[in-house]
C-alpha cells in the first residue's frame, strides 16, 4: 500500500505544480505565452490535426450512415433475417489436443472449459488429411477438402526438378525493372500469388453484410479483399522472404549455416566492443547476382553487470544476459532511397567465454509494411499503433532456435507467450469491434509449445532421455491452464445471444522415432542412387531419376515418379501407376518398427479416394498415415536418402501430428449443443454460413451441424 | 524589392528563429517522456485509424472519438512538461527580442506622440513636457480628462537617442526616452508605474517612483515590418514559422519525438 500512496502524493504535487504555472500563466496572458517554442507549436498543431481528422472522419461517418444503413438494411435482411445468431466467436488454438485436454479437465485444471463441455459440447473434431495446419485450416475456411483448395502440405514440389516450394504463396519480384549499368531498379512492388483456392467463409459472409473480424488464421497470405478486417497468420514470410530465418551472432569459429532455419554470423570483438550484423533481404538494386543487404549494429560489454549496451540503427538499449529485447525497428537500406523495413528482438545469450546474440528472424514492420499483411492494409498498422509492434512472421515461435539449441527452453518460452499476449489483446480489441457479425482469432502457441515440449510428457522420450522425471517442467499442462484462463476471459465478455466455438486444426502425439521413408523406398527398390552412392544429401542429390519409382519429401506425401508429369517421370500412368500405388500401400501399411514391434506406418491412403476436386492433380499419390509416436524423420522431410529406415528423433521438436488422422483429431467446444456426433472440421464453414441464415453452395464437401440454442 | 539593410531584421530574426528551433527540440528531447509520447501518438493514430476501419459499426465511431479526444488530452499532457521548462527563458527571449523588432525608432521628420497617463485629472493640468535639443512639439498637448491623459505631438530633428522630462510643478521630473532614426535599437516604448509583469515584458527603463503623479508616459513607435520571402511580416510571426520549420527539421534529422 505504501508505494501506492507515495505514487499518489507524487502524482497530486505534479497535478499541482501544473496547475499552478497554468494559472500564472492564464493570469498574465500576454503576446509571449502565445507561443512557447516548436515543441510545443508541433503538440498543439498536431492536437488540432488530429482532432480536425476525427471530425472530418466522423462527420463523415455520420452523413453517410443513414444511406448505408438503408443500403445494408435490404442486404442484411438477407443475412440477420435467418440468422439464428447475431455474433459468432471462434477461437482456433492449433494443435490442441482432446485426449490432453480430456485428462487436464479430469484433473480439475481446466474449470471454463469443463463448463462449456457441461452446458454446451464437447466433441472430437475431424481432421484432414493429412492432418497438418496449412491444409486442416485451409478446409476450415473454405469447407472444401484439399482436392478443392489446393493445399496439401507446407511445401510442394516443382516438376521440373523435383525441388520444393513453398505451397501456399509465391512471391516473385516486380514484374519491370530499369537495368542501369549493374543496378537494376524495380518498378512496382513484389508479386504475390496465393495458391490457396476456395472461398474461406468469412467473404460470403462480408458480401451479406455481416462484419467480419479475421485474425491469424493460417493461410491467409496473402490477404485477401473482402468486406471486413483480417490480419495474416501462418505463411506469411520474414523479410529475407522465409519462413523464418534466425540470427546467431557469435565469437564462436564455426561460422556457417544451420541445418535448418538460421545463420550463424561473426561477432567482431574488440576489447569490450562487439560488432556484428542482421542479414536481411537481398539488395533489390544488383541485376543477376544477389547480394544480401545487411544491417550491421554494435554492442558494449559490461562483463561486471552481466550486460551489453547495444546500438542498432540509431536505437540504444541495454540487455542483461538471458534477456530479450523489445521489438527494434530496423531498415535495411539499398541505396537509391530503397530500402526494406522490418522488426526483430535481440536476446543476449551470453558474453563469456563466448560472446552470443540471438537475433530473431526479421519480421515484416507491421507499422510499415513492405508485403501486405492484412487487409485492410491500415488494420496491421492499426494494430501496431494501438498495440506496439508484434510479430508478423506466419510461424513467429521460432522453434528452430530452440531445435538447434540456440534457445533454451525458458528463452523460446517467453518468445512464445510474448507473442500469445499480443495476440491476445488483438482478440479483445477484435471483440470490442465485432458487436455483430463473426470474429475468428487462431493462437498458435498451443502448437508450438506442444511440438517443442512434449518430450517431458514422456517418461523414455529419447529427446528427454537423461533429465530427471522430477526436474521436468510441467510446460504443457501450464499452457492448456493459460488457455483455459483465456477462455474464460472471453466467456465473460460475451452476452447469451453469442455463439463462442473453440476448435483445434489437430491435435497431438509423440514424436519419438523418425522413419526415413525415402531410405524405405531405397531398401524396397523404389528410388535408385547414382552409382557408386549409399546415400543421398538433401533435396534427392544424388538419386538417379531414370531409375527411380517413387520419392517422398515433406511431411506426407509421396509420389510416383510418373511419366509426362515428373521431367524424369519412369512409371505409366494408368494400370501401371495404379498397380504400384496399391503395391505401395500395401507394403507400407503396418511397416513395424524392428527394435520396438510399434507399427511405424498404420496407412496409406490414396489421394485419388480421398480427395476430389480441380486439384487433385497437384496432390501427392498417396498419404502417408504415420502411427503414434512415429513421424517422417528429419531427414526424409529434405528428400536425404540415408541408409536407415527407423531413428530416434533426440530433438527438441518431439510432439507431432503429421500421423494417420484418426489419432490426432482436433476438439470442438461450444457454448450451444451440436447435435452431431461426428463433427469434422470441413462442417464447420457450413455451419457458420447456416447460423448467419446463408444458402449454402453446392461445392461444400462439409454439412452444417444442427446448433441448438444458447447454453443459457 | 527591398535593399539588403532593410533585410538584416529578417537575417536577425531567421537566425534567433533557426537556433531556438533546434534549442527548444533539444529540450524537448531530454525533458519529456519520449517513449510515452511515442505510445501517446501512436494511439491517437490508432483511434483516427479505428474510424475508417470500422465506419459502418457507429458505436464504434463514437468511442473511437472519444478516445481520440481522451488520447489528445493525454498527448498534450504529456507536452506540457517541457512546454514548462522552456516557456520561461522563450518568453524572456521573445521579450527581449520584441524591444528590438516588435517596433521601430521615429524617422527624423516624422512627427510621433509621447502620452503620460495620471493618477488623477487635478494632475493632468500640472503636467508640462520638457524637451531636449532635437526634438520639437508641433502641436498643443491635448488632455483626455476621461482617460487622465495628456498627449504631446512631437517631431525628431535629427536621429539620436533623447531623453524627454514631464515635469509636475510640484515633483521633480520624469525621464523618458525617445529614439529618433532608422536603424535597430533596443526600445522601450513604455515607462510604468508597478505593473511588474507588463514591465518585465514591455518596459526597458527604471519604473516610475511609487511617490509620483503619474502612471505611464508612452512614446507610440510605429510597429517595424519585415518582408520575407515577398511577404510582409510581423517578427512574431515570422519567428513561428522558421522556428517550427527548424524544430521540425531538426526533430526528424535528430530523431526526436514531438
Amino acid at each position: 500500500m505504501k508505494p501506492r500512496v507515495m505514487e499518489r502524493g507524487k502524482r497530486s504535487r505534479h497535478v499541482l505544480a501544473y496547475a499552478l504555472v497554468l494559472t500564472a500563466l492564464l493570469l498574465f496572458p500576454l503576446p509571449g505565452h502565445a507561443y512557447a517554442g516548436p515543441g510545443a507549436g508541433f503538440a498543439v498543431l498536431s492536437s488540432f490535426w488530429s482532432l480536425f481528422v476525427a471530425f472530418l472522419y466522423s462527420a463523415y461517418a455520420f452523413l453517410v450512415w443513414p444511406f448505408r444503413q438503408v443500403f445494408r438494411f435490404f442486404r442484411r435482411r438477407k443475412a440477420y433475417g435467418k440468422a439464428s445468431v447475431q455474433r459468432a466467436i471462434i477461437l482456433g488454438f492449433d494443435g490442441m489436443d482432446p485426449e490432453l485436454t480430456e485428462r487436464f479437465m479430469a484433473s480439475g485444471k481446466l474449470p471454463n472449459l469443463a463448463k462449456l463441455r457441461e452446458k454446451g459440447t464437447f466433441r472430437k473434431l475431424r481432421t484432414t488429411y493429412p492432418p497438418i495446419s496449412p491444409v486442416a485450416w485451409s478446409t476450415f475456411m473454405t469447407g472444401v477438402n484439399p482436392g478443392k483448395h489446393n493445399i496439401y502440405d507446407f511445401l510442394a514440389r516443382d516438376l521440373r526438378n523435383y525441388m520444393p516450394f513453398l505451397s501456399s504463396a509465391e512471391i516473385k519480384g516486380p514484374k519491370r525493372s530499369l537495368k542501369i549499368g549493374k543496378y537494376k531498379i524495380p518498378l512496382g512492388g513484389a508479386r504475390i500469388k496465393g495458391m490457396r483456392r476456395g472461398i474461406p467463409f468469412w467473404h460470403r459472409l462480408g458480401d451479406a453484410g455481416i462484419f467480419c473480424s479475421v485474425i491469424r488464421v493460417p493461410v491467409t497470405f496473402p490477404p485477401e479483399k473482402f468486406p471486413g478486417v483480417l490480419l495474416s497468420g501462418m505463411c506469411v514470410p520474414d523479410l529475407k522472404g522465409s519462413q523464418g530465418t534466425f540470427c546467431l551472432c557469435t565469437t564462436r569459429g564455426d561460422v556457417d549455416k544451420f541445418r535448418e532455419g538460421g545463420v550463424r554470423v561473426a561477432v567482431e570483438r574488440s576489447g569490450n566492443l562487439c560488432r556484428s550484423y542482421v542479414p536481411g533481404p537481398d539488395d533489390p538494386l544488383t541485376a543477376g547476382s544477389s547480394r544480401e543487404l545487411r544491417l550491421e549494429f554494435e554492442f558494449r560489454l559490461d562483463p561486471s553487470k552481466h550486460q551489453a549496451s547495444f546500438s542498432v540503427d540509431s536505437q540504444k538499449f541495454k540487455l542483461k544476459v538471458s534477456e530479450y529485447s523489445p521489438w527494434i525497428p530496423v531498415k535495411f537500406r539499398a541505396g537509391l532511397g530503397f530500402s526494406a523495413h522490418g522488426i526483430c528482438r535481440f536476446y543476449l545469450k551470453s558474453i563469456s567465454p563466448e560472446v552470443e546474440v540471438y537475433v530473431t528472424p526479421v519480421n515484416i514492420d507491421p507499422a510499415n509494411p513492405d508485403l501486405p499483411v492484412s487487409h485492410p492494409v491500415t488494420y496491421a498498422i492499426y494494430l501496431a499503433k494501438l498495440f506496439g509492434p508484434y510479430a508478423t512472421l506466419g510461424l513467429a515461435e521460432d522453434t528452430w532456435a530452440l531445435n538447434e539449441e540456440v534457445l533454451d527452453d525458458d528463452a523460446f518460452l517467453a518468445q512464445c507467450y510474448a507473442n500469445h499476449e499480443d495476440r491476445e489483446r488483438m482478440l479483445f480489441d477484435a471483440l470490442e469491434k465485432t458487436r455483430r457479425g463473426l470474429c475468428v482469432c487462431v493462437f498458435d502457441t498451443t502448437d508450438r509449445v506442444q511440438h517443442m515440449f512434449w518430450r517431458y510428457l514422456e517418461n523414455d522420450h529419447p529427446a528427454a532421455r537423461g533429465i530427471p522425471v522430477s526436474e521436468r517442467p510441467t510446460v504443457i499442462e501450464d499452457l492448456y491452464q493459460r488457455v483455459d484462463t483465456l477462455i474464460g476471459r472471453v466467456t465473460e465478455q460475451i452476452d447469451d445471444k453469442t455463439l463462442l466455438m473453440i476448435v483445434s486444426d489437430h491435435g497431438f502425439k509423440s514424436f519419438a522415432r523418425g522413419v526415413n521413408l525415402n531410405a524405405w523406398l531405397h531398401q524396397n527398390g523404389y528410388i535408385a542412387l547414382r552409382e557408386g552412392s549409399a546415400e543421398s544429401g538433401d533435396w534427392f542429390e544424388n538419386v538417379d531419376w531414370s531409375r527411380t519409382r517413387a520419392y517422398t519429401m515433406g511431411l506426407n506425401g509421396l509420389y510416383l515418379n510418373l511419366k509426362g508429369r515428373e521431367r524424369e517421370g519412369t512409371v505409366q500412368p494408368g494400370a501401371e501407376a495404379e498397380a504400384l500405388k496399391k503395391e505401395l500401400q500395401q507394403k507400407l501399411a503396418g511397416l513395424v518398427d524392428p527394435p520396438s514391434g510399434q507399427v511405424g506406418i498404420t496407412r496409406v491412403f490414396d489421394c485419388d479416394a480421398v480427395y476430389a476436386g480441380p486439384y487433385v492433380s497437384n496432390a501427392p499419390d498417396l498419404i502417408v498415415g504415420y502411427g503414434e509416436g512415429f513421424r517422417a524423420s528429419w531427414d526424409s522431410v529434405m528428400g536425404k536418402v540415408t541408409s536407415h529406415v527407423f531413428e530416434d528423433n533426440v530433438k527438441a521438436w518431439s510432439g507431432d501430428h503429421c500421423i494417420d488422422p484418426q489419432h490426432v483429431p482436433g476438439v470442438l467446444f461450444c457454448n450451444c449443443k451440436i447435435a452431431e456426433d461426428k463433427p469434422a472440421i470441413v462442417d464447420v464453414a457450413p455451419t457458420m454460413l447456416k447460423l448467419f441464415g446463408l444458402e449454402l453452395p453446392g461445392y461444400l464437401d462439409g454439412r452444417p451441424w444442427n446448433v441448438a440454442g444458447s447454453s443459457e | 524589392m527591398t535593399s539588403p539593410g532593410t533585410n538584416l531584421p529578417a537575417a536577425i530574426v531567421c537566425a534567433i528563429s533557426f537556433v531556438v528551433g533546434l534549442l527548444t527540440v533539444a529540450v524537448f528531447r531530454y525533458v519529456s517522456d519520449q517513449n510515452a509520447i511515442r505510445t501517446a501518438k501512436d494511439r491517437l493514430k490508432a483511434h483516427l485509424l479505428a474510424l475508417r476501419l470500422f465506419q459502418d459499426q457507429i458505436p464504434v465511431v463514437l468511442r473511437s472519438y472519444v478516445r481520440i479526444l481522451l488520447a489528445t488530452g493525454h498527448y498534450l499532457r504529456l507536452a506540457l512538461k517541457p512546454l514548462l521548462v522552456v516557456v520561461v527563458p522563450l518568453t524572456f527571449l521573445i521579450a527581449e527580442v520584441d524591444r528590438f523588432f516588435g517596433v521601430m525608432p521615429v524617422q527624423a521628420g516624422h512627427a510621433f506622440l509621447v502620452k503620460a497617463h495620471a493618477d488623477n485629472r487635478e494632475t493632468l493640468n500640472k503636467l508640462n513636457l520638457q524637451l531636449p535639443d532635437g526634438l520639437v512639439s508641433t502641436a498643443p498637448a491635448v488632455h483626455v480628462p476621461s482617460h487622465r491623459e495628456v498627449v504631446w505631438r512631437l517631431v525628431g530633428e535629427h536621429a539620436g537617442d533623447y531623453s524627454v522630462q514631464i515635469k509636475s510643478s510640484d515633483e521633480p521630473g520624469l525621464n523618458k526616452s525617445v529614439v529618433i532614426g532608422t536603424g535597430l535599437s533596443r526600445l522601450s516604448p513604455v515607462r510604468l508605474k508597478g505593473q511588474l509583469w507588463k514591465r518585465i515584458f514591455l518596459s526597458a527603463e527604471p519604473p516610475v517612483p511609487e511617490s509620483c503623479a503619474i502612471q505611464s508616459v508612452e512614446v507610440l513607435y510605429p510597429s517595424r515590418e519585415i518582408n520575407f520571402a515577398g511577404l510582409t511580416w510581423n517578427w512574431i510571426w515570422l519567428f513561428l514559422v522558421v522556428s517550427l520549420a527548424a524544430g521540425f527539421l531538426f526533430k526528424s534529422l535528430l530523431g526526436i519525438e514531438i
